[in-house]
């Protein structure tokens, strides 16, 4: 599964995504709002915000194609134009569509390996990879939504890049494409690459990456890893409903098991899975009415992070900028 | 893989192979070779000495399909530029060669090289078939007379200046249709109106307008009234390089 030699991925020195102060304007509407992050090699970081919230705006400014009104980014050790050969440092899968119809996969590929002086064995292989080789000849009119993203994947490892910028890439995929996604992502970061991929869900997210980086209209609301973020949000937790609630708890009870309980027979248990609960109450003859793995809080703990940006945004309008509570919560000082 | 890099030469090659790995390229060439060809012959068989085209010039009349090659390779042009920005393979065009510029120049130079090329040899396909059915009209001639050759030549200079020209304004107005129409409107349709005011002033300046440039470069003999072969060559040689440069400008400045 693995995408290249992977040689290059530890060539350079300075190495990851740096955005200082990033900030676009069109004409008074603020899209992006001086954002300052960094993204390390060697894992997935999540890029995530709702639908509007800057992140492609972003991903362009990194590549230098919308140029910030304020701030800047680097990609390893300069701006992404200031590259000999930036399809070697930077993959960056932008809009599904940054793609001429007209032209077959294989030609598509090849226009742009052409520019860095990239080998036609290379074309064939980012190819093959991303399941294409059969339709490469086809022109990309005909081509699915999904097996449009495989093309602008198979473009984003072309150059064998140190760093990779997905924006969205499972939109359009069927559950396999996302699956298949997901195991690239990561065998990209285990190589030791930089790999920055946006997402609108956060579900998507806790699956892929270990850090996240969670805008709100443009502002950073939250950069920290997925563990943390799952454990303030929630999420993880198993909710457990039983008559002997009491008895379970003492059953559960462990170092980094925490039980509460919001409810009398209702425990709330974080720590541990829904099938070491499950046993343990069998092998003591305890009855479970209920045993369910808190999944959607996850969503529900993203959803509440940005919507109360939006209203935190739209209320310090007047006032001084003191961050919000939830802010200081998610917020790691790495 | 360690000797990746963004060369001149590679960027080159990559628009070479962009040009042809589009139907629309070999589309718009065949239908400008035949309409040249087909007009020609046509214009030589039904030509009668003495007749209302007496006094057109040789090459002049013989070329006349270059009214519609003049649309055609500006369609062209602007398909090489704006077409990317319509489709978004400006995007991965701009992601791979982030400098932006050697695109540009290297799309110019393609499309000028390809389209001066085509017309050259379909003018020295034309321009001989068509005389074998003048022959014995007082439109004959043949290409070792004077001015004869350099018009064929000229007249092809001409179409891919006009080409780039029209590249360039697809670089700056990024519609296909916006572009093909401020092309048609403003480059090959206005001056024939401002021509028609009752000004020196303008009517001088026409001549060195694109259309008025090309149509003196297609003469053999160059009437008094049009510019020079020489200042018509050089005059859309400056309207598509002003033009190039104002795209370059502000391909540099706007996002894509």
């Amino acid at each position: 599964m693995t995408t290249a030699q992977g040689s290059s991925a530890q060539a350079s020195s300075a190495r990851g995504i740096s955005a200082h102060g990033l900030t676009k304007r069109y004409g008074d509407k603020t899209v992006v709002s001086d954002l300052t992050f960094t993204v390390r090699p060697g894992t997935v970081t999540g890029f995530l915000g709702p639908n509007g919230a800057g992140k492609s705006t972003t991903m362009r400014m990194i590549l230098g194609l919308d140029a910030p009104t304020r701030g800047h980014a680097t990609v390893g050790d300069r701006a992404y134009a200031a590259h000999p050969a930036p399809l070697n440092e930077v993959g960056a899968l932008l809009e599904a569509r940054s793609i001429h119809p007209g032209r077959t996969a294989y030609h598509h590929l090849m226009a742009l390996a052409l520019t860095h002086g990239i080998p036609r064995s290379r074309v064939s292989h980012v190819l093959e990879v991303t399941g294409l080789a059969e339709v490469s000849r086809r022109r990309v009119k005909g081509f699915s939504l999904g097996m449009g993203q495989r093309l602008g994947i198979a473009a984003a490892l072309l150059g064998d890049p140190d760093t990779v910028i997905l924006d969205e890439p499972v939109n359009g995929l069927d559950p396999e494409g996302v699956l298949w996604i997901r195991n690239l992502l990561k065998s990209l970061a285990a190589e030791g690459r930089t790999v920055f991929v946006s997402s609108h869900l956060m579900s998507e997210m806790a699956l892929t990456a270990e850090h996240l980086i969670i805008i709100g209209r443009g502002r950073l609301l939250a950069d920290t890893t997925v563990d943390a973020f799952v454990r303030a949000s929630g999420a993880g937790t198993v909710r457990v409903v039983t008559p002997e609630a009491g008895l379970l708890t003492e059953l559960l009870a462990a170092p980094d098991v925490d039980v509460t309980s919001s409810a009398p027979g209702t425990l709330e248990v974080r720590g541990t899975d829904a099938e070491h609960i499950g046993r343990t109450a069998a092998a003591h003859g305890i009855p479970l009415f209920e045993l369910t793995p808190q999944a959607a809080s996850l969503e529900q703990a993203f959803m509440d992070l940005t919507r109360d940006s939006v209203e935190f945004a739209a209320t310090t309008a007047t006032t001084a900028t003191t961050p919000a509570a939830h802010e200081r919560t998610f917020m790691e000082s790495a | 893989m360690s000797t990746l890099a963004i060369t001149p030469s590679r960027v080159l090659r990559s628009e070479w192979h962009k040009l042809w790995t589009v139907r629309s390229t070999w589309i718009t060439l065949a239908l400008a070779s035949a309409l040249t060809i087909g007009i020609g012959l046509a214009i030589a068989a039904t030509y009668e000495s003495g007749g209302g085209d007496a006094d057109v010039d040789t090459v002049l009349l013989v070329l006349l399909g270059m009214q519609f090659t003049s649309i055609i390779m500006g369609v062209l042009g602007i398909l090489v530029t704006a077409g990317e920005h319509s489709t978004g393979m400006i995007r991965s065009s701009m992601t791979a060669v982030p400098r932006r510029l050697p695109v540009l120049w290297s799309k110019a130079a393609v499309l000028g090289a390809v389209t001066f090329t085509v017309v050259l040899a379909t003018n020295f396909i034309t321009f001989p078939l068509a005389q074998t059915l003048l022959s014995g009209t007082d439109q004959e001639a043949s290409l070792g007379d004077p001015g004869i050759a350099r018009a064929l030549v000229g007249n092809a200079a001409g179409l891919a200046l006009l080409g780039v020209m029209a590249l360039a304004l697809g670089a700056l107005i990024r519609s296909v249709p916006g572009s093909i129409g401020a092309f048609i409107g403003g480059v090959l349709v206005l001056p024939e109106i401002l021509s028609a005011l009752p000004y020196d002033v303008i009517e001088d300046a026409v001549r060195y307008f694109p259309v008025g440039a090309l149509d003196s470069l297609t003469h053999a003999h160059t009437p008094t009234d049009m510019a020079s072969p020489g200042a018509a060559l050089l005059a859309l040689s400056l309207w598509a390089a002003g033009t190039l440069a104002a795209a370059g400008l502000l391909l540099r400045r706007r996002d894509v």
